[in-house]
């Protein structure tokens, strides 16, 4: 122990409590490196004895793979990397229709789940249990395997206005021409289906199977907004002679918001990951073609940061949007 | 669930369902469609639908290609399982029957009897499974009613039961101490599921709660380290994750020394588990208030000893529904290993289906697999929530007194 | 009650020489305080809301650090080696406003852990030795509840209870009964008159003025992180010298 009064005594460094932080994120930062060193000198060594090293010209050369569906114009001649955008494409395409089905479902079901009708409340309860409990990955195949590929074809397929589901693909009616508002639904001709909009019976599975899966999660979002809502404004309302129906949409939603927005956040970005196991219902998302790819030309890490990097960008996009919209949402307090 | 059907049962009937006439309408569209719904799929399940493929491969679907000789191991360590688990619920709940537990002993016994029936499994089979099943409830029963002669120091010791039969667990599966090695590729079906959940379940956890602590550190290169790592994983689907692992690990390391892939994808699965568990936890870590560390340091306690008695219990007490969450997704997220090729459970049904024999059986296959997993994942949640009323002590003395 | 005789030759136990302490945010909130304490001996710091009270002794047991200034704790030197602040903090106890109980454990828990882990005693032992100290602040029959299950006083009570348990020669109290309903408040004073009829060197930060007057040796009042006016209790609260410290007392009387 230091004698008390005034003579200064040295600490020994490793005892000082302002080195002590420092000691120990120099040892954790050592330990780290010396690992990844490790690694990447593994991973260099092993690429160059393979003829792999890190390039991207290979990008160029010509993919020799199918598509099985594009939005972009493609056939197996084109290079690798309009293979990779074609299949971007594809995701996107699901990843922005699955948000606005899922979000419009959810909604529903979390709102049921404060209706005045007991069967209403108690379905929307064992929709979410149900589906939450079961994998995402069980419930594409179910939809691909036992539903869409289940469903008959030409004459006997599921007509509904203005849609027909057919083992062949899903028709739907649409504006053939936007100015003159001419509008066109599915006929068929000699037993095969025709429509303005046609989509596979992949992307329709893919979708559905997303949509019900991350639906039932933003149920649960919006239903812990709106009960985060204090059960006074409930009584205010209707003190001031509010249907319930109106309560919801014009007062306690607002409010619920709130709470909702950050929690939808992350349910988006998770169907956006999510869109990734289209492999399993044979939609040729972004992973899909980089599974082909990399079969394919072998190179392993240029395809992997590819993959990781467009998913990441996808998820920033998606948290910054999300981030804006919480800006518009949170309330102006004093 | 009960109906009176007294007045007041009547009334309360019509005020839930046909409160008003928009109510009204509702209720007998959704009857109506439950009706026709529900009909046809009991229909279609009792008198279409051919189990036949189920039957057949009902052990392809419960260990994978485990070599049959071997399988004796499994039994026993079933066996084991139930003892363990019949003796901590009978502990747990003491002599009470809660109504859970009654209906969860029904569904057991009912399973019990009725599944290998209608799997129409070999009678020895059949006769092993009412035995541990015998055992399993026996045991809860017994545990229950004399639990509380046991002296309290064996009490202290008795979770220590789950670590020990995890290590006999892994040994009696992949082989030592005597027994035949059985390479990770034989395993499948629900063996593999289980076997990777509980693997990456169990590491996952401590390395999640040393990210979130780094996370919440004020040293910049911990903090920044965490962030890095979580957010980098967060950002990922798990299935690059996974594949990934398959593709780059060989790169990675010396030549030659590459592990077996049921391996790469459980650590995989850990390292990915482990970043979301690490923001659960952090939130726990969060709701600790200030002045406890500060109690704890006031006292003379070094800053690891003040983590683990005082922050880290009240932390993850309040991680904990979010944490077991993340296991529940993790079980669920293990079906993404039939996609590099992997035999877990769903791999095994796509073997089964792509088997011209029972070509079309989709169906009666992924109800199987839905029912069993619904069934675990149900379970894992009721058993947090009664974990969550055990550990709150507000709530454990207020049963207590 | 009379005040008990000051000891002016007792040990120093604390030694505080111009302590300054800022914070990241460039404010100054002790500005150059000394203070110097003695064995035996109940000084009462008072001040309004900001002036660096809680602060200044919470630099004691180095819960708060400082930049320039010495301070000398029972003879050990307060610097930056983690030996000397681990000694500190085993031979001075602290009492927090929000009692800080560990709610996880029950009441005779919170009393074992530290010196079971720190002093590395018998769990025997001190659990009963951690009854005694039960006993002697009037709690013995709670041991086994948890502390949600307690009311404030008894919660405050237990909290002076543990630090008592690590057989500290100084304790801090940081606004004992600020956190606690009106009735309750006596219990706690009370405890703390009888550790300090007991002699127990103690630094109190309280706006309890019946207390300071009944029991204390000295009053110091702060004020902008500085020591304003230092006299016994009478000739404080009857006669003060200082023109802010008769604005402070205008308005808590």
């Amino acid at each position: 122990m230091a004698a008390a009064g005034t003579t200064p005594v040295v600490t020994p460094w490793w005892r000082d409590r302002r080195w002590i932080p420092w000691i120990v994120q120099g040892g954790v930062a050592l330990a780290v490196l010396v690992v990844v060193a490790f690694l990447l000198g593994n991973l260099v060594r092993n690429l160059t004895a393979a003829g792999l090293l890190l390039s991207w010209r290979w990008l160029g050369n010509p993919a020799g793979f199918d598509i099985s569906e594009t939005v972009l114009p493609y056939d197996a001649s084109l290079p690798y990397w309009r293979a990779l955008l074609a299949g971007l494409a594809n995701t996107l395409r699901v990843v922005v229709t699955g948000l606005v089905g899922a979000t419009l479902l959810g909604t529903l079901v979390g709102t049921a789940s404060f209706s005045s009708n007991g069967l209403l409340r108690r379905l929307a309860r064992v929709y979410v249990e149900v589906i939450r409990n079961i994998p995402l990955l069980l419930q594409l195949v179910f939809w691909y395997f036992v539903v869409f590929l289940a469903l008959p074809n030409g004459r006997d397929a599921l007509q509904l206005p203005g849609l027909v589901l057919a083992r062949s693909g899903l028709y739907l009616g649409w504006f053939t021409d936007p100015l003159h508002l001419s509008w066109a639904g599915p006929h068929l001709e000699g037993g095969v289906w025709h429509a303005p909009l046609r989509l596979t019976v992949e992307f329709g599975a893919l979708l559905t199977g997303l949509v019900v899966y991350t639906g039932a999660f933003i149920a649960e979002v919006v239903r812990g907004g709106v009960a985060s809502v204090p059960q006074g404004q409930w009584e205010a309302a209707r003190s001031l002679g509010f249907m319930p129906l109106q309560t919801l949409r014009r007062i306690v939603l607002p409010q619920a918001l709130r709470v909702i927005v950050p929690g939808l956040n992350s349910q988006y970005i998770s169907l956006a990951k999510n869109s990734s196991l289209a492999v399993a219902c044979g939609y040729s998302d972004l992973y899909s073609v980089a599974e082909t790819t990399l079969n394919q030309s072998g190179r392993a890490v240029e395809v992997m940061l590819i993959l990781l990097g467009a998913y990441l960008v996808l998820d920033l996009l998606i948290s910054a949007l999300m981030n804006g919209l919480n800006g518009l949402v949170q309330l102006r307090e004093r | 669930m009960e109906r009176s059907v007294t007045p007041a049962g009547w009334q309360r009937l019509r005020r839930e369902l046909f409160a008003s006439r928009t109510d009204g309408l509702i209720t007998l569209v959704l009857l109506g469609a439950l009706l026709a719904l529900g009909g046809g799929f009991l229909r279609w399940a009792l008198f279409q639908a051919e189990w036949a493929v189920v039957r057949v491969n009902s052990t392809l679907f419960a260990v994978g290609r485990y070599p049959l000789d071997q399988q004796w191991r499994l039994w026993l360590l079933t066996a084991l399982l139930a003892a363990a688990t019949g003796l901590t619920w009978g502990l747990l709940r003491g002599r009470s029957w809660p109504r859970n537990d009654q209906l969860a002993t029904v569904l057991l016994a009912g399973l019990a009897l009725a599944a290998p029936l209608f799997l129409q499994l070999s009678l020895a089979i059949q006769a092993r499974w009412w035995g541990i099943t015998a055992l399993l409830l026996g045991l809860r029963w017994g545990a229950g009613r004399w639990g509380d002669r046991l002296p309290q120091g064996w009490r202290r010791w008795l979770p220590l039961q789950w670590p020990l039969l995890y290590l006999l667990g892994m040994v009696l599966i992949s082989g030592g101490l005597g027994l035949m090695a059985v390479r990770p590729s034989d395993w499948g079906g629900l063996l593999l599921t289980l076997v990777q959940s509980s693997f990456a379940i169990l590491l996952c956890f401590p390395l999640g709660v040393a990210l979130a602590l780094g996370r919440r550190s004020e040293l910049p290169l911990l903090r920044w380290g965490s962030v890095l790592y979580i957010e980098f994983i967060r950002g990922a689907p798990l299935i690059t994750l996974l594949f990934l692992g398959q593709n780059i690990l060989g790169f990675v390391l010396p030549g030659g020394l590459a592990p077996d892939r049921v391996w790469r994808a459980a650590w995989v699965l850990t390292f990915f588990a482990a970043a979301y568990v690490a923001e659960a936890v952090r939130s726990g870590l969060a709701a600790v208030p200030r002045g406890q560390m500060e109690a704890a340091r006031a006292l003379g306690l070094p800053v690891p000893q003040a983590l683990i008695h005082v922050v880290l219990p009240q932390a993850l007490r309040v991680a904990l529904p979010a944490t077991v969450g993340q296991f529940i997704t993790l079980l669920q997220d293990t079906t993404l290993l039939s996609l590099i090729g992997l035999l877990d459970l769903l791999g095994v049904a796509r073997t089964v289906m792509a088997n011209p024999a029972f070509l079309g059986k989709n169906a009666e296959v992924y109800l199987l697999l839905a029912v069993l997993f619904w069934c675990c994942c149900a379970a894992l949640g009721l058993g947090s929530r009664a974990l969550e009323t055990r550990l709150n002590p507000n709530t454990l003395s207020a049963a207590r007194a | 009650m009379t005040n008990p005789s000051s000891s002016a030759s007792g040990a120093v136990m604390i030694e505080a020489r111009g302590v300054e302490k800022w914070y990241p945010n460039g404010f100054q909130a002790l500005r150059g305080v000394d203070l110097t304490v003695r064995q035996g001996e109940v000084v009462v710091v008072m001040g309004p809301s900001g002036s660096g009270k809680s602060t200044f002794i919470r630099t004691f047991n180095a819960l708060e650090d400082f930049q320039k200034g010495s301070i000398v704790v029972d003879g050990i030197t307060l610097s930056n080696d983690v030996r000397n602040i681990d000694a500190v903090r085993r031979e001075v106890g602290m009492v927090f406003q929000q009692f800080n109980l560990f709610p996880h454990l029950t009441v005779l828990e919170n009393l074992t852990l530290a010196p079971v882990l720190v002093r590395k005693r018998p769990k025997a032992e001190v659990e009963r030795q951690a009854r005694q100290l039960l006993e002697r602040v009037g709690i013995h029959e709670q041991a086994d509840k948890y502390p949600g299950q307690l009311s404030g006083g008894q919660q405050q009570r237990v909290a002076i209870a543990r630090s008592l348990s690590m057989e500290p020669r100084i304790l801090l109290f940081d606004e004992p009964t600020s956190a606690l309903d009106p009735e309750m408040v006596q219990e706690v004073l009370a405890v703390m008159q009888e550790l300090a009829r007991e002699g127990m060197t103690m630094v109190v930060v309280t706006h309890e003025v019946r207390f300071a007057r009944q029991v204390a040796h000295r009053v110091v009042l702060m004020a902008d992180g500085q020591v304003v006016e230092e006299a016994p209790p009478d000739q404080f609260f009857t006669n003060p010298q200082h023109e802010r410290s008769k604005q402070f007392l205008s308005q808590i009387a």
